[in-house]
């Protein structure tokens, strides 16, 4: 299933790195795009600019959505993205750093699918991504895409 | 009547005549000290002793004319009549047999007589009276004292019964007028003086009156002193109205001070006078509807330009009512509250700065959280995978390097992380509600349980623990105390927690109690402080925050916390939450 892509978006290389191992190492196989900021992820998702010729031209099978992103903030990619129609019922990852931004994000209601606080133990982190990948992209029936 | 007549013996008429002479002084004696009634005994006395009528004619003060004061007859009518002919007064320059008695002093006596020689010599309308009754005989006997003529006794006799009127009807109505005189001008004499008893007693009580009046006059003024000093005294503006032309009628020293005005310059004036157009304009609108509303009102806020520049007053105007309830005069009370006001202003600015610094904070905690954490989760992730790829070309001690460096970066995340909690306790609003501390508890332990399962340890959590406050805060609180006992214990085989409450003097006092490493009770002190650690980071890991996060906690919801315990022998933290009542 090589067309189920996964979205990344993650300014940081580090975490951009342990992110794709994590993933590697919990046999997350999926092809995944690295966006490394929101308004990249923007262009990527409703296929604006450089990306506006993208193929396969559907929406990914999942967003792994960090917070704090230059140019456009994690916060405003996830409002835009509940507002579209093609969007709204985009699974959303949110990877935070804290569980203060757990709590701000909490109070947007923004519909986060998930949060996942990226833990300073890797191993955690591996076992976290596990979880996100057997529950969205095993165990989740996706809801038929929006036309 | 004592019948007098020509059948009775001479002496027996005269001893008859002592007779009522003597009974005659009694009854005038009797009668001095009220003169009206002494000229009616008078009368009625010589009328029964001589008859028929008697009239006492009396001169009066100015001796220009006899008076006629009082009649007896034994028949009422012809006294009534004799009344009414002698209300006119018989002037002393006519030619009467009256005038003629008083001035010659003896008594005049006509036994019979034809009434035509009674024309002249009295007045007509009494010769009317006598010719219509048909008098027969009078005698006119002169009042005198001391050589002083005070009238006459008229009698006439009238009924055809009665004898002519001889020598001793003369001799007893002579010896009855001379005492009758003497009882008159007793009588007089006690009159007038109980008039100047009178008139000096008047005198004594309108001085009396007067001095009353003076001392009134003295204490009503004393009384509005005390009430000037008063307001003049009031720290606040005082100034009364007139409630029609709304010109200042009274002020106060204060009001003087706040405007820089004297009251000299202000009495009989308006708002006008002093204030800009629009401001006098605001005065005299909020007087016209306290006059008509007849209700104080209030004015929390209004400006007023002095000498001193713009100054803020909270004012309460009042009408005040006359006994009919129409407004007479407006009160006014000003309290300057310049000073308070921009008081106020520069809490508010302060508050402001406060929670601008407060909301700095809080981005910069944020940005501790990470930005600090990024860095740390790279040194632990590619540590491991260092370990994981490359493990076989290190030995065992490169390895244990990067074990360290990994412990290293974890300690340093759960620091960070503690530290955010600790900010947090004293940045989050607390929202209080009835919390189940016991279901908490097992929640906790619960979680520590299925972390370590291996652990063999007993923990009693007590049945319906509960406290009103925040249950995020309150789970920290929790979380941290179990924790630490969990954490203390973990070097004893078969450990024992527990968690209950107790009452000391009245008061509920939570415990979390195990039997693990404990501390020395010197440094009981220093286990609520940051960064305090009474164990070695080798025998328990541990931040050194939790207590001082806990305490904080305590603190703010009002309550205490403190600790007992001994080396090797346990430790017991004991601690009190405000209860619902006294919440503030």
């Amino acid at each position: 299933m090589s067309e189920r892509i996964i979205l990344l978006v993650e300014d940081n290389p580090n975490d951009e790195a342990l992110t794709l191992r994590a993933l590697k190492k919990s046999n997350i196989l999926n092809p995944v795009f690295v966006a490394r900021d929101g308004a990249e992820a923007l262009d990527y998702l409703f296929l604006r600019g450089e990306y506006a010729a993208r193929r396969p031209a559907g929406n990914p099978e999942l967003v792994l959505l960090d917070l704090k992103l230059p140019k456009v903030d994690g916060l405003e990619v996830l409002r835009q993205l509940r507002a579209d129609e093609r969007t709204r019922l985009l699974p959303v990852v949110v990877l935070t750093s804290s569980v203060e931004e757990q709590d701000l994000l909490r109070g947007y209601a923004l519909g986060a699918n998930s949060y996942v606080r990226k833990p300073i133990d890797f191993n955690q982190f591996v076992d976290a991504v596990k979880q996100l990948g057997l529950y969205w992209l095993v165990l989740n029936q996706r809801p038929p895409e929006s036309k | 009547m004592t019948e007098s007549g020509a059948t009775k013996s001479e002496a027996s008429r005269r001893q008859e005549g002592m007779r009522l002479l003597a009974e005659a002084l009694h009854e005038f004696a009797e009668a001095t000290s009220d003169y009206p009634r002494l000229l009616a005994v008078i009368a009625k006395r010589v009328a029964e002793s001589i008859g028929d009528v008697c009239s006492v004619l009396l001169l009066s003060d100015d001796k220009e004319s006899l008076e006629g004061t009082t009649y007896y007859d034994r028949d009422p009518e012809v006294a009534r009549q004799y009344a009414a002919v002698a209300q006119r007064r018989i002037s002393m320059s006519q030619p009467t047999v009256a005038r003629e008695a008083m001035q010659s002093g003896k008594p005049i006596c006509i036994p019979r007589f034809d009434i035509e020689t009674l024309r002249g010599r009295t007045t007509p309308e009494s010769y009317e009276l006598h010719r219509r009754i048909g008098a027969h005989g009078v005698l006119v006997v002169p009042l005198r004292v001391r050589n002083e003529a005070l009238g006459t006794l008229s009698i006439v006799r009238y009924r055809p019964e009665h004898a002519p009127l001889d020598e001793i009807d003369v001799e007893v109505a002579s010896s009855l007028a001379n005492h009758a005189a003497l009882a008159i001008s007793n009588s007089r004499l006690l009159k007038s003086a109980r008039s100047e008893a009178d008139r000096r007693l008047e005198a004594e009580a309108a001085l009396f009156e007067s001095e009353r009046l003076r001392r009134a006059e003295q204490d009503l003024a004393r009384a509005n002193r005390f009430l000037d000093a008063i307001i003049e005294n009031i720290p606040d503006m005082v100034f009364v109205k007139d409630a029609t032309t709304l010109a200042f009628t009274r002020f106060n020293r204060a009001g003087e001070e706040l405007l820089g005005l004297g009251r000299h310059e202000l009495m009989g004036k308006s708002d006008y006078d002093f204030f800009p157009k629009a401001e006098a304009e605001f005065f005299i609108q909020k007087d016209r509807e306290t006059l008509a509303a007849k209700a104080m009102i209030d004015i929390p806020e209004e400006p007023i330009q002095t000498v001193r520049g713009t100054r803020w007053l909270h004012t309460k105007k009042v009408p005040i009512l006359d006994a009919e309830g129409t407004p007479v005069h407006l009160l006014g009370i000003s309290q300057d509250i310049t000073e308070h006001r921009s008081a106020q202003a520069q809490l508010l600015q302060a508050k402001e700065a406060a929670e601008s610094a407060n909301r700095e904070l809080e981005s910069f905690s944020y940005s501790v959280a990470h930005d600090l954490r990024t860095p740390l989760r790279a040194i632990d992730g590619f540590s491991l995978a260092l370990l994981e790829d490359y493990g076989d070309k290190l030995d065992q001690e490169g390895r244990g390097y990067l074990e360290r460096v990994r412990g290293a970066a974890q300690h340093m995340a759960e620091l960070i992380d503690d530290l955010l909690t600790l900010s947090r306790v004293t940045r989050t609003e607390m929202r209080r509600q009835r919390v189940d501390l016991s279901e908490l508890g097992r929640a906790i332990v619960a979680r520590f349980q299925s972390i370590e399962p291996a652990r063999q340890i007993t923990v009693v959590i007590g049945d319906g623990l509960s406290a009103f406050g925040d249950e995020g805060l309150l789970g920290v609180v929790l979380e941290n105390l179990l924790g630490n006992s969990w954490k203390f214990t973990s070097k004893r085989q078969d450990a024992h927690i527990e968690f209950g409450a107790t009452e000391k003097d009245g008061v509920k006092v939570f415990f979390v109690r195990d039997d693990g490493a404990g501390f020395d009770m010197q440094y009981a002190e220093r286990l609520f402080g940051v960064f305090q650690r009474l164990h070695h980071a080798t025998q328990f890991e541990g931040t050194g925050i939790g207590l001082a996060t806990v305490q904080r906690i305590v603190k703010r919801h009002s309550g205490r916390i403190w600790a007992q315990g001994g080396i090797d022998q346990g430790a017991t933290f004991f601690f009190t939450l405000a209860d619902e009542v006294s919440t503030p």
